[in-house]
């Protein structure tokens, strides 16, 4: 029984997704009389968002409930490890996934039917994706681990090309299949070898094996350690989107329907973090390699320093909304990228990564919801001119859209704010002196395409004769906005609970 | 004498103040009399209550000090920010009505921080644990600096904002939440005592100052809306990465995190990252003030923002730079504060007030003149601040709070012809005195204040600066030469202002637009009144100020000198931190106390109330 | 090392067969130096060609052959599955039941969206 309680969180988005599938598959089609349909599930986007977003918000309450409960004082955990390792690392961020997609799922709830994208294939394949997500973020085990990647990966792929008219939605997939597939196939590569050098497929003891190198009577070679890790590297800078690794991900968010491109930018970011570190510290935690002058820090590091800088100069020259969106994902993964590099001295950092991530999440979840919410049918809001002068026309929207991008760009006192700052601290306790300040630097020109936003919110006026975009009106919408906006005052003014949350998550880690 | 004949004594000056202000103008409506009327007996009233010889000061009694006075007064505007989102948007009257009487209440509520005693120390202190985890509380506290910008602050903001309701309609909903949260911010800065905290209102500022300048600015709003912010953050960041490392630092030497100031301000740093760390927190500050070189935001932000935007930014927001330098670098960062303070007061000197003057001369746009003009006048601020002196930073202080009367009624005066005429180029003007006397009498009046005329307020400030100057030692051998330079700024101002004043209000009028320009309006005299008569009464009576400041200069000093001792005898190679000795008494009061601290009190207090019935409980501190 | 000989071997030939075949119908095509237009035409036994070998198909193909690999493939999990068995005892056949439980679940979801519909 303890055994199921624990792995509560996996088991009830697991069964709701199937059960919503069931429900998607049998449903009556929504439709106008006399429209023909083959699709079972027609029509019906908004209850089934709304199914999806209730399993997904059971998901985030029991990973809180375990993580209450202790998953150390559950011995029967043990038997699922090190497939999957229920630790509460795995619970932070496995809540942070459940929020991520539930947001996701409300704001599909009002995007699909206003984009006459009546695929409700949607939400049971979110709901699937986001189970190989936080499998993700709990597997200890190479097998685990890849099996984890391609269910999130297959989800996300449809999700693209879900708007099947478009050729930029085919595009998007296309691109984000072949890259990603290519990625992973890298990545196994690694893993394979990884295998290969030392015996074993789980994480821990891989980790012993690569501690045990250079002492007497190991067998473990350096040197295919050395190229397992860059390519395991490789193949997970992808997932997260760090600079060089990124050319999908404008295009692929731009292709995307929003809340498509909404949960690639959070969910699937965050479970790739979460495996990066476990990874790294368990499987790669060796003190030879962890260190500044050889193996991952410092490839780490100049990923994080591309992945900032780079984004924020090209973000700025940006004229679509979504595309400056999409990097301001990848640079925001360069941020939580210094955290994952200070984390080789400061096991802190770890708990930072965990609570920037979720930062993070409810931030840009909202930033996307409230660019849905200024267009409309015919008129989706994509450049930065459909926002001119929605601060007058929609106050409430230009209010949420400021409050988020102000969570983004790091200004207190918002969730974004605390993130950053407790990955600069503890990038500063390891002694990353660089690299906190080219952080904080960079989040001065990331302001620059922030405020670009808020500037046609409240400070221009549409073009004369322009065809002026219509805010949309939508509960669900409206719902994820209040929900996010309630996150990113919480996590900024009173993130008390939240930072003892995320520093359990530290000491499971290593 | 029967009570009731005394009471009559004692309210016949008012009385007499009152009818004076009520009657004299001509031509005036009853409210704008009973305004006027209002103004010169309180006027009077304040110098007299705060007359140190008119009364026996009030024996320091903590019972005096409401503890959540200060959080009466920085919360108040930002709960009133909040409400505003729910009133409606289509009455813009109630909005208005309601911001005002926030503000107002604001006003009347600060003024309760005048009870405070002027001894050394925090006055009506109040600590809250915020983020234990974090070693962050929440730390509000004034002393006898903050005390006079926190009441500039509340005086300030009706003002700028009453005016600004007269000249902006629309969207008048976002107008009311921006004064709202920008007073809110700026209060909170100036009282916060945590580093965390001070960061956190010191970026809240910036948002409703972005709005103010990009909604209702000029036309080229939008880029100075950019530079504003782009500028005021880059600074601040950097600042941010100093907290954390002076955070980081004394967590290794003390053992456990906070981000008070009262803890980190003993934090005695290696050299290179004591400089380091000076050099971020001045690069904040002197981006605020704005120093050459870093001014050019300044001109371009007046410029664009609307008058009550330009009084606020003029008044408050460029005080923040200087009260943060005199706070925090010269509180924290003795050493390198010291050390860099001679080549720092030439470059104030320089191109500050020369530079800043030299600059307001050319201007053919009055704003973009009198926006150089702060930058002169910042100049002598930091030229005070870096003298090191007693004199130096009472007149530093004095400058602050005077340029904010006068400069913020020059910006408001400005903004009355702007709104007449939709231009402020001074070619296009000529002879306004004609037509507008009670107006040119008054900007007459300001720029005798701004020029620094004995008599005004502008006078005190400055002569106590450059008194200050001469006998620096900080400042070394050139510090006699700085002085005459500076004082060579107060000529260069006589001459910029004089011949603006001279080119736009008198001789033939020489366009026939102005010839029938009204004078001014109810709205204008209401909110011009009280600076005119502060103008007066801080210029007659600087005391009321600087004694209440002496205390808290000296203690600043102190800690100044301590520090520059301290970083002095470190070894030059030393590569850890220390912490200085703690001092104790009212200055130390609320220092964060150390886990194991907390654990021994909260062990004794477990000790003290378990045996409820016990008699030994009894003689127990609860 | 010796082990991987085979391996090679294997590699060798299995590469090898396809270069002999490609470069055998370049050694031993017919050198004609006029070519009728008939004989550079594809071969369809005598009939003539009808439109282009590159022709769309329709996506059904497609559709049916994926769902049929889906399930094949997965039935390969039983054939380990009934050899474990009795190793395993009880708890082996719950597993294999939620397994193809599972997998029935797909196969009713691929139905009812008409994924086996031929029209």
């Amino acid at each position: 029984m303890n055994l199921l309680f624990g792995l509560s969180p996996f088991l009830a988005v697991g069964v709701g997704a199937l059960l919503l599938m069931l429900a998607e598959a049998f449903g009556k089609p929504n439709v106008a009389p006399g429209v023909e349909t083959t699709d079972a599930g027609a029509g019906r986007a908004g209850e089934l968002a709304l199914g999806a977003a209730v399993i997904l918000v059971i998901g985030a309450v029991l990973s809180v409930a375990v993580w209450v409960a202790g998953p150390e004082s559950l011995p029967e955990l043990t038997q699922v490890a090190p497939h999957l390792v229920i630790d509460k690392f795995t619970l932070f961020f496995s809540f942070t996934l459940c929020v991520g997609g539930a947001l996701a799922a409300l704001l599909a709830g009002g995007y699909l039917p206003e984009h006459g994208i009546d695929r409700s294939e949607f939400f049971p394949l979110l709901l699937l994706s986001t189970v190989g997500a936080m499998a993700l973020s709990a597997a200890g085990d190479l097998l685990t681990l890849f099996v984890a990647l391609e269910t999130m990966s297959l989800g996300v792929y449809s999700l693209i090309g879900l708007r099947r008219g478009s050729p930029r939605a085919a595009e998007a997939a296309l691109k984000y299949f072949l890259l990603g597939s290519f990625a992973a196939a890298i990545m196994l590569f690694g893993l394979a070898l990884l295998y290969g050098a030392t015996g074993h497929t789980d994480l821990a003891g891989i980790g012993a094996a690569v501690r045990s190198i250079g002492s007497p009577g190991s067998t473990v070679s350096a040197g295919k350690i050395l190229i397992s890790l860059v390519l395991v590297l490789v193949g997970l800078a992808f997932k997260v989107s760090a600079v060089p690794f990124h050319q999908w991900t404008p295009d692929a968010y731009e292709g995307a329907p929003t809340p498509a491109a909404t949960y690639m930018a959070v969910a699937v970011k965050s479970a790739a973090f979460a495996v990066l570190l476990r990874v790294l510290l368990v499987g790669f935690g060796d003190e030879r390699l962890a260190s500044w002058g050889a193996g991952w820090p410092p490839a780490l590091a100049v990923l994080a320093v591309l992945s900032m800088t780079v984004a924020n100069l090209v973000a700025g020259r940006q004229e679509s909304v979504k595309r400056m969106l999409a990097y301001s994902s990848i640079a925001h993964a360069g941020y939580a990228l210094v955290g994952v590099v200070a984390a080789m001295r400061s096991p802190e950092a770890v708990s930072a990564v965990a609570f920037y991530l979720l930062a993070y999440t409810v931030s840009t979840a909202g930033a996307f919801g409230a660019l849905i919410l200024c267009g409309s049918r015919g008129a989706e809001a994509v450049s930065y001119e459909d926002l001119a002068g929605v601060g007058k026309r929609h106050p409430a929207a230009a209010l949420a859209f400021s409050l988020f991008l102000f969570s983004l760009a790091g200004l207190p006192p918002t969730a974004g704010f605390f993130g950053k700052l407790y990955v600069f601290r503890t990038a500063i306790d390891s002694g990353l002196y660089t690299l906190a300040i080219l952080g904080l630097v960079n989040s001065v020109i990331g302001a620059y395409y922030y405020l670009r936003v808020m500037v046609y919110l409240y400070m221009r006026e549409p073009a004369p004769g322009a065809p002026r975009a219509v805010t949309m009106r939508s509960g669900f919408v409206a719902t994820a906005l209040v929900a996010a906006a309630i996150f990113v005052l919480l996590l900024g003014m009173a993130p008390g609970f939240t930072l003892d949350m995320a520093s359990g998550a530290a000491l499971t880690a290593r | 004498m029967s009570p009731a004949v005394r009471a009559v004594f004692e309210l016949a000056p008012y009385l007499a103040a009152l009818a004076a202000g009520a009657l004299l103008p001509r031509r005036s409506g009853w409210a704008e009399r009973a305004a006027l009327g209002l103004t010169a007996a309180l006027a009077l009233a304040l110098v007299r209550g705060l007359w140190p010889g008119a009364a026996p000061a009030p024996a320091p009694s903590p019972a005096l000090e409401w503890p959540h006075l200060l959080n009466v007064i920085v919360f108040l505007p930002l709960v009133g920010a909040a409400a505003i989102l729910f009133l409606p948007r289509q009455s813009p009257t109630l909005l208005r009505r309601f911001t005002l009487g926030i503000l107002v209440l604001d006003l009347v509520a600060s003024l309760f921080l005048l009870r405070a005693s002027p001894e050394r120390g925090w006055h009506f202190q109040f600590i809250a644990d915020w983020l234990p985890s974090f070693g962050i509380r929440y730390h509000v506290a004034i002393d006898g600096i903050s005390l006079w910008l926190v009441l500039l602050t509340t005086f300030t903001t009706p003002i700028a904002a009453f005016v600004s309701f007269g000249s902006l309609k629309t969207r008048v909903k976002d107008l009311c939440f921006s004064f709202l949260l920008l007073q809110g911010g700026m209060l909170g800065a100036f009282v916060a005592l945590d580093l965390f905290l001070f960061y956190v209102f010191w970026e809240l500022m910036l948002v409703p100052m972005l709005l103010l300048i990009g909604v209702w600015g000029g036309v080229e709003r939008i880029k100075a809306a950019y530079k504003f912010f782009l500028y005021t953050m880059a600074g601040s960041v950097l600042m941010l990465a100093a907290i954390l490392y002076l955070v980081w630092s004394h967590r290794e030497v003390a053992g456990y995190l906070t981000f008070d100031y009262l803890a980190l301000s003993r934090l005695v740093l290696p050299k290179t990252a004591a400089w380091l760390c000076f050099g971020a927190f001045l690069l904040a500050f002197a981006i605020k003030v704005p120093m050459f070189p870093l001014h050019t935001w300044l001109p371009d932000a007046h410029v664009q923002a609307p008058t009550g935007g330009s009084i606020l930014l003029a008044a408050v927001l460029l005080k923040l730079g200087t009260y943060g330098y005199l706070r925090f670098c010269m509180g924290m960062f003795g050493g390198p504060a010291w050390g860099a303070a001679a080549t720092l007061a030439s470059v104030a000197i320089f191109g500050g007030i020369l530079y800043g003057a030299l600059c307001a001369w050319k201007q053919d746009d009055i704003k973009r003149l009198v926006a150089y003009s702060s930058v002169a006048h910042l100049g002598f601020v930091m030229l005070g601040l870096f003298a090191g002196t007693r004199a130096g930073v009472e007149g530093a202080i004095l400058v602050m709070i005077n340029h904010g009367i006068a400069t913020g009624a020059l910006f408001l005066l400005v903004g009355v012809i702007y709104d007449r005429r939709h231009t402020r180029m001074v070619r296009e003007f000529g002879g306004l005195a004609r037509p507008m006397p009670i107006y040119t009498a008054v900007f007459v009046l300001v720029t005798m204040a701004s020029i620094g005329v004995p008599g005004t307020n502008g006078f005190v400030g400055e002569f106590m600066v450059i008194l200050g100057t001469f006998t620096s030692m900080t400042l070394g051998s050139n510090a006699q030469m700085q002085g005459v330079a500076a004082a060579f700024g107060v000529i260069l101002a006589a001459v910029y202002m004089l011949s603006v004043v001279q080119k736009v209000f008198f001789g033939p009028v020489t366009n026939p637009k102005n010839a029938h320009l009204p004078d001014l309006s109810a709205r204008e005299t209401i909110a011009l009144a009280p600076l005119v008569a502060l103008i007066f009464v801080l210029g007659l009576f600087p005391r009321i100020l600087t004694d209440r400041m002496h205390d808290s200069v000296d203690a600043v000093l102190e800690r100044y000198r301590e520090g520059r001792l301290a970083h002095q005898e470190l070894p030059e190679h030393a590569t850890t931190a220390r912490l200085r000795d703690r001092r104790g008494g009212p200055l130390e009061r609320g220092y964060p106390k150390s886990p194991e601290e907390r654990e021994a009190e909260a062990a004794k207090l477990a000790a003290a109330t378990a045996p409820a019935s016990a008699p030994a409980a009894q003689g127990a501190p609860q | 090392m010796q082990s991987w000989i085979p391996v090679l071997v294997y590699l060798a030939i299995a590469s090898s067969v396809g270069v002999v075949m490609l470069g055998a119908a370049r050694v031993l095509r017919v050198r004609a130096r006029h070519v009728p237009p008939t004989r550079a035409a594809t071969y369809e036994c005598g009939e003539e060609p009808a439109g282009k070998a590159w022709i769309r198909f329709h996506p059904r193909y497609y559709l049916v052959a994926l769902v049929f690999v889906l399930f094949d493939v997965e039935t390969v999990f039983l054939a380990p599955w009934a050899l474990a068995t009795r190793a395993l005892g009880g708890y082996a056949v719950v597993e294999m039941v939620v397994f193809v439980a599972v997998l029935l679940l797909g196969w009713v979801y691929a139905w009812r969206k008409g994924a086996l519909r031929w029209q």
